[in-house]
C-alpha cells in the first residue's frame, strides 16, 4: 500500500525547481527499477530452475562422457547418431504417444462425468470431494508401489480377489503374473496413470462448472431444452477454457511421468515398457551423453505438442 | 488456537531447516579444519554402504553406526556419517553420486573397476596398515586391480550354491538331488506338476550377471576367455541361455524370469512355493524369518552344469573402496579402516547376514562352522566376475537386457551386450 502511495506521489510534478535538479533522475531511475524488484525472485527463479538446466542439457548432448560424469571432449552429432540407432527407440517413442493419448482420454472423460456428479447437491458430498484428493495428495510413488504389491502374482489383494471370483485360475502362474507381461504391466500401469490424474482434472472442471451462470440453465429449462441438450449446448462451450486448461496440463505431466513406471516395472524387461522419459533415464545409467540426447529429444517433442495444441485450440480467443 | 498451532508447525520447520543447514555446513567445514594441519582438529568421514538387511530391524544402517560410534569412542576427533542403500538401488544411487561428484570418503558394496581407472580412488595400501592389508583374503586381489595396484578391498563374500526344498522333492517323488541340467528340468517338471514353482530364475534387472554366469559356467562359457577376451557372445553362452528358455516355455520356472529378482524369489523360496533356486549363505536367515521351512527342509549342493555339477562356482565379494575427497583425510581413513577390519565386526556381521568373511584371520576362525564351512571350502576356487573397467556398463546392459532372451532371440542379445564390452571405456 505505501510503496503505490510512494509512486503516485512521485507522480506529482514537483513543486521547486531545485527538487527537479536533484530527486528525479534517482526517482527515474529508482521508478525504472521498482517493478524489477517484483519481478526479480520470479525471473532468478526462471533462470536457474528453468533457463539453466535447458542450457546444460543442450551442452550435455553435445559431450562425451565416461559413465562416472567425467567429461572427454566434444562429441559433435555423435550422441544423437547413437541415440537414433537404438534398436528400441521407435518403439519407445510409439509406446510413449500410446501413453499420453490413453492415459489423458480416459482421464478427461471421466473427470467430465466426475465433476458433473460432484457438482450435484447428495448427502456426504463434502466427505466424498475430500476423499477425492486423496490419490493425488498422495506420493505418487508410494501409489506405484502400492499396486505393484496389489499385483503380485502369488499374495497380491487383486489376484486373491480375482481368484476368489474364478478369474484367476492359480496363484503365480503367468495370468497372475500382470506387470511380469509388457501389454498387461502397461495396461495397468495406464490405469495407475489414470487414477493419479483424475483429481485434478476433475477439480479444475469442477471449478468450471461453478462458474457457469444459473440463470442460462432456468432459460434452457423455460425453453424446454431436453437434459442432454443443455449439456451439449449450455455446459460443454462454458466448459471449454476449464478443460482446455486441465488438458493442457495433463498431457505434459502424463508424457513426463516417471514415478508410476518406474516404481511398477523399471521400463523392464528391456525397454518394453519404458515411455520416452523413463527410457531417458536408464540410458543415464551408462550414457550420459546420450541420455542427454534423447532429453533433448524429450525437451522438443514437450514443445511441439504444446505449439500444436495451442495453434489448434486457439488458446488465446478461448482462455485468455 | 490454530493460528499458533499453523505458526509453531512453520516455526519448527523453519528451525530444522537451520539445523540441517548447519549440519551441512559442518560436513563441509569438517574438511576444511581437517585441512588446518593439526592432527587434533575433527574429521568427518562419509560412509556410504550396501544394506544388506532384510528390514529395519536388521538394517546395516545399524551394524556400520555402531561401529562409528565404537570408532569415536576410540577416536573423539574423527566422526563417520554413515548412509546405507538397499541393494536393488545401490548401482544407482552410487553412480548418481558419482557423476554429481558428490564423492563418499568410504564407500561398501559393489566395486567399480571404473573409478579405480579415473583415478578415483586410493590404492588399498595407502589407506590400510600393512597387517590388515595382508589380512584381506587373496582370492579376489585380482578382482580389485586395476594396472597392477589393488584398489578395492574385499570386506564380505559369498558363494553360489543350488538350494532346494526337500519337501516338495520327497512329495514329487524325486530322491536324488539334481546334478545335470536334465535333471534340473526333469525335477522341475515334476515341482510344477504339484502346482509349485520349479525352478527360481531371477533374470531381472537385480542381479541378472549372476544367474546368467551361474548358467554360462555349466556349459563352459564365462564373460572373459582366460586370457580376459570378452566372450559373452560365445556358443557356450548362447546354448545356456537357449536351455534356460526351453525350462521357462515349458513353464519350469516362475512366469516372465526377465522381471522378477533376486530378492523377491528368495523370499517365495523361503514361503515353499519354489522347488530349486541358486543361492548364497544369505538365502538362509531369509528362509529362517519366513518360518515355514525347517532346517531339515532344505539343503544346497554345487550347482548342476550341462553334464555335471560345477567343480567352481560364482565367488562374489563386496568391496571396500576409499574416494580421493580431501588428503588431508587420508589418516583418519586409515584409522577407520584397521579398526572395521578387525575380527569382531567381520564375524559381527557375517553372523548376522549370513554371508563369509573376507579376512584370513575371521575365516580361520569360521572355518569349522558346520555352516558356513562348506561355503568357505569353495571360496580359493571361485570365479569373478571380469575387473575391466568396462564391465560396470557392461553388468547395467546384462541387467536392463539379458532377461529378454528368454523370449527374444539369445544370440542377438549377447552380441550386442558383446560390442558394448568390445568397444572398451
Amino acid at each position: 500500500m505505501t510503496d503505490t502511495e510512494a509512486v503516485t506521489r512521485a507522480d506529482v510534478p514537483p513543486k521547486s525547481p531545485r527538487r527537479v535538479r536533484r530527486g528525479s533522475p534517482w526517482r527515474r531511475v529508482g521508478r525504472a527499477v521498482s517493478p524489477l524488484l517484483w519481478l526479480g525472485p520470479a525471473i532468478v527463479l526462471i533462470g536457474v530452475v528453468v533457463l539453466w538446466p535447458v542450457f546444460v542439457m543442450f551442452k550435455t548432448s553435445f559431450q562425451r562422457f565416461t559413465p562416472n560424469g567425467f567429461y572427454l571432449g566434444p562429441a559433435g552429432w555423435r550422441n544423437f547418431k547413437d541415440l537414433f540407432d537404438e534398436p528400441d527407440l521407435n518403439s519407445v517413442l510409439i509406446r510413449t504417444v500410446v501413453w499420453v493419448v490413453v492415459v489423458v482420454g480416459v482421464t478427461m472423460t471421466l473427470s467430465l462425468g466426475l465433476a458433473q456428479l460432484f457438482n450435484q447437491r447428495f448427502p456426504g458430498r463434502r466427505v466424498t470431494r475430500w476423499a477425492l484428493i486423496a490419490p493425488w495428495a498422495a506420493s505418487v510413488l508410494m501409489t506405484a508401489f502400492i499396486f505393484r504389491w496389489a499385483l503380485d502374482p502369488n499374495y497380491g489383494v487383486v489376484n486373491v480377489i480375482l481368484h476368489d471370483l474364478g478369474l484367476v485360475k492359480t496363484f503365480g502362474s503367468n495370468q497372475a503374473d500382470w506387470l511380469g507381461r509388457p501389454d498387461s504391466a502397461f495396461v495397468w500401469m495406464m490405469i495407475v496413470a489414470i487414477f493419479v490424474s483424475l483429481p485434478f482434472s476433475t477439480y479444475a472442471l469442477l471449478a468450471g462448472l461453478q462458474t457457469i451462470p444459473h440463470e442460462l440453465y432456468e432459460a434452457a429449462r423455460v425453453d424446454g431444452a431436453s437434459s442432454w441438450r443443455t449439456y451439449r449446448s449450455i455446459t460443454l462451450p462454458l466448459l471449454r477454457p476449464s478443460f482446455l486448461v486441465a488438458l493442457l496440463i495433463n498431457v505434459i505431466n502424463v508424457f513426463n511421468s516417471f514415478p508410476i513406471i518406474w516404481g511398477m516395472t523399471r521400463g523392464g524387461p528391456g525397454f518394453e515398457t519404458a515411455t520416452s522419459t523413463v527410457f531417458m533415464y536408464q540410458l543415464k545409467q551408462a550414457f550420459i551423453g546420450e541420455s542427454a540426447a534423447m532429453s533433448v529429444l524429450n525437451f522438443g517433442l514437450v514443445i511441439v505438442v504444446v505449439l500444436v495444441f495451442l495453434k489448434v485450440t486457439r488458446w488465446k480467443d478461448q482462455v485468455s | 488456537m490454530k493460528r499458533s498451532i499453523a505458526a509453531g508447525v512453520a516455526l519448527g520447520a523453519a528451525v530444522l531447516l537451520a539445523v540441517s543447514a548447519c549440519s551441512s555446513s559442518k560436513k563441509s567445514s569438517g574438511g576444511n579444519s581437517g585441512s588446518n594441519g593439526g592432527g587434533g582438529s575433527p574429521v568427518t568421514l562419509k560412509f556410504v554402504g550396501a544394506d544388506y538387511g532384510t528390514g529395519p530391524q536388521n538394517s546395516s544402517q545399524k551394524y556400520w553406526e555402531q561401529i562409528a560410534a565404537d570408532f569415536k569412542a576410540a577416536n573423539p576427533n574423527i566422526t563417520v556419517q554413515v548412509q546405507t542403500i538397499n541393494w536393488n538401488d545401490f548401482d544407482n544411487k552410487v553412480k548418481t553420486m558419482v557423476q554429481n561428484k558428490d564423492y563418499p570418503d568410504v564407500m561398501e558394496g559393489d566395486y567399480f573397476p571404473d573409478y579405480a581407472q579415473t583415478g578415483l580412488l586410493y590404492p588399498a595400501k595407502d589407506v590400510t596398515s600393512p597387517s590388515t592389508f595382508s589380512n584381506l583374503l587373496s582370492v579376489f586381489a585380482k578382482l580389485n586391480t586395476y594396472n597392477g595396484t589393488q584398489y578395492g578391498m574385499p570386506f564380505t563374500t559369498s558363494s553360489r550354491t543350488l538350494f532346494y526344498n526337500k519337501k516338495l522333492f520327497q512329495q514329487a517323488g524325486i530322491t536324488a538331488a539334481p546334478q545335470t541340467w536334465n535333471d534340473v528340468q526333469a525335477d522341475a517338471a515334476k515341482i510344477k506338476a504339484l502346482g509349485k514353482v520349479g525352478f527360481g530364475l531371477p533374470l531381472g534387472s537385480e542381479e541378472a550377471q549372476a544367474e546368467g554366469l551361474l548358467w554360462f559356467l555349466g556349459n563352459g562359457g564365462g564373460y572373459q576367455s582366460d586370457s580376459g577376451d570378452w566372450t559373452i557372445d560365445s556358443q557356450q553362452n548362447v546354448e545356456a541361455l537357449q536351455f534356460m528358455s526351453g525350462m521357462v516355455k515349458a513353464g519350469d520356472t516362475e512366469p516372465n524370469p526377465g522381471t522378477k529378482n533376486r530378492t523377491d524369489l528368495w523370499k517365495n523360496f523361503a514361503q515353499g512355493d519354489i522347488g530349486m533356486i541358486n543361492g548364497s549363505p544369505a538365502l538362509i536367515p531369509i528362509i529362517q524369518q519366513g518360518g515355514k521351512l525347517q532346517a531339515s527342509d532344505y539343503t544346497s549342493v554345487p550347482i548342476p552344469g550341462k553334464s555335471g555339477p560345477l567343480d567352481k562356482t560364482l565367488g562374489v565379494c563386496d568391496n571396500v573402496s576409499v574416494f580421493k575427497t580431501d588428503p588431508k583425510k587420508q589418516d583418519a581413513i586409515k584409522k577407520f579402516l584397521d579398526f572395521f577390519y578387525q575380527d569382531k565386526y567381520q564375524i559381527q556381521f557375517d553372523k548376522e547376514y549370513d554371508l563369509l568373511p573376507a579376512t584370513n584371520s575371521a575365516v580361520q576362525s569360521m572355518s569349522s562352522d558346520p555352516t558356513f564351512g562348506p561355503f568357505l571350502k569353495a571360496l580359493p576356487n571361485s570365479v569373478q566376475y571380469p575387473n575391466d573397467p568396462i564391465w560396470s556398463t557392461v553388468k547395467t546392459q546384462i541387467q536392463q537386457q539379458l532377461g529378454l532372451a528368454m523370449t527374444q532371440d539369445p544370440q542377438k542379445i549377447l552380441s550386442n551386450i558383446q560390442q558394448t564390452a568390445k568397444k572398451g571405456s
